[in-house]
């Protein structure tokens, strides 16, 4: 019987995680929460004693790269071997990481990740439907949401991600790492609901050392050396 | 021939080669670190006593203005001490990363064990006679 635990990364996220948390006891109780307090400077420290779930925390934030893979690390050490990331802000419906652990019990793929734009893309996610595009090719593989962070992640991407899991915006890069040590994929469509509140901390001038990031990526990634997970 | 710019510049290339092994005698530089600003020091000596060496090499080069080579070596240098610094710098981000999330799971797994040793502690306090629990 494999343990699964849920991992939330956090910044500043005190108003959506009371939420986020109830949400996932009332679908999937069975499930261990552990939230990565990512530096934040409001009260979600506050908030996660109150909530009683387990959780990590630094006082300088370090980006959502570095509190997934010490999350990860953390899981893998207390001998969890599935771990289903998912974001702070309620844009994950928690309703479906049953599919995607159904996905992953399947047993042919070593992640499961939730795509919204499994069937079609908006017409205002165009930058998102290119992106996809060039992380397909670098990837070679189908990728239709290059930046989702709703993943279920079976024991291989447990040990490859908790110590190689990319840093800064790891989302792309994620997937031209698993395609590079040959780590297979499932998606499953997912419904994207608007963050409960506040706002998203990507700027444009973030936007755009993402984009740098990214580029880099997809020439460098697919050249790095294998490492075994 | 000894010209007074010549001899400034092999006073300078001393200087400069003792000022970097007395930041290593106080340890103000690591040894690992030293290497490169101790080869270029060496350099700046040997260019300050051989000038012919400059010029062949900027005739070599062809290059006519035999004190341009002397830039060129600089920034060649500079670069590369620069771009090394950038990858102890990035190594030195990995291991901080490293240290900070050890030290945030540690953290965690000591609040766990407290959690764990509260939860078993709690049902002794003010229960009357202190009878383990099956």
């Amino acid at each position: 019987m494999r343990r699964a635990l849920t991992l939330i990364p956090a910044h500043n996220e005190a108003a959506n995680l009371p939420a986020v948390v109830a949400e996932i006891r009332e679908r999937r109780p069975d499930l261990d929460i552990l939230v990565v307090d990512d530096g934040s400077t409001d009260d979600t420290s506050q908030v996660l004693d109150r909530l009683g779930v387990r959780w990590l925390g630094w006082p300088q934030r370090r980006g959502v790269g570095c509190a997934v893979r010490a999350g990860l690390r953390y899981g893998a050490r207390l001998g969890f071997d599935v771990i289903v990331r998912l974001d702070a802000d309620g844009q994950h419906d928690a309703g479906a990481i049953s599919r995607l652990l159904a996905r992953l019990e399947q047993d042919d793929v070593d992640a499961v990740m939730g795509s919204r734009y499994a069937d079609s893309y908006p017409g205002s996610a165009m930058v998102k439907r290119a992106l996809a595009g060039v992380v397909s090719m670098a990837s070679r593989r189908r990728v239709t949401d290059a930046t989702s962070g709703f993943w279920a992640l079976g024991p291989r991407a447990v040990t490859l991600l908790a110590a190689h899991h990319p840093r800064g915006y790891p989302e792309p890069e994620l997937h031209l790492l698993l395609s590079r040590n040959g780590l297979t994929v499932a998606e499953v469509p997912v419904r994207s609901r608007a963050r409960l509140s506040g706002r998203s901390t990507l700027t444009l001038l973030r936007l755009l050392a993402a984009g740098a990031r990214v580029l880099l990526a997809v020439v460098i990634v697919p050249l790095r050396e294998r490492v075994d997970p | 021939m000894t010209s007074r710019i010549q001899i400034v510049a092999i006073l300078g290339s001393v200087a400069f080669l003792l000022l970097v092994l007395e930041l290593v005698r106080r340890r103000r530089l690591a040894e690992e670190y030293s290497a490169l600003w101790i080869v270029a020091a060496l350099m700046l000596l040997v260019a300050s006593i051989r000038r012919d060496l400059i010029d062949r090499t900027a005739s070599w080069l062809g290059i006519y203005y035999g004190p341009a080579v002397l830039l060129l070596g600089l920034v060649v240098v500079v670069s590369a001490v620069l771009l090394w610094m950038s990858v102890i710098l990035s190594r030195q981000q990995s291991q901080i990363d490293h240290l900070i999330e050890e030290t945030a799971i540690l953290s965690a797994e000591l609040r766990d064990e407290r959690r764990a040793g509260a939860a078993e502690a709690a049902p002794y306090v003010g229960a009357g006679p202190k009878t383990p629990r099956a």
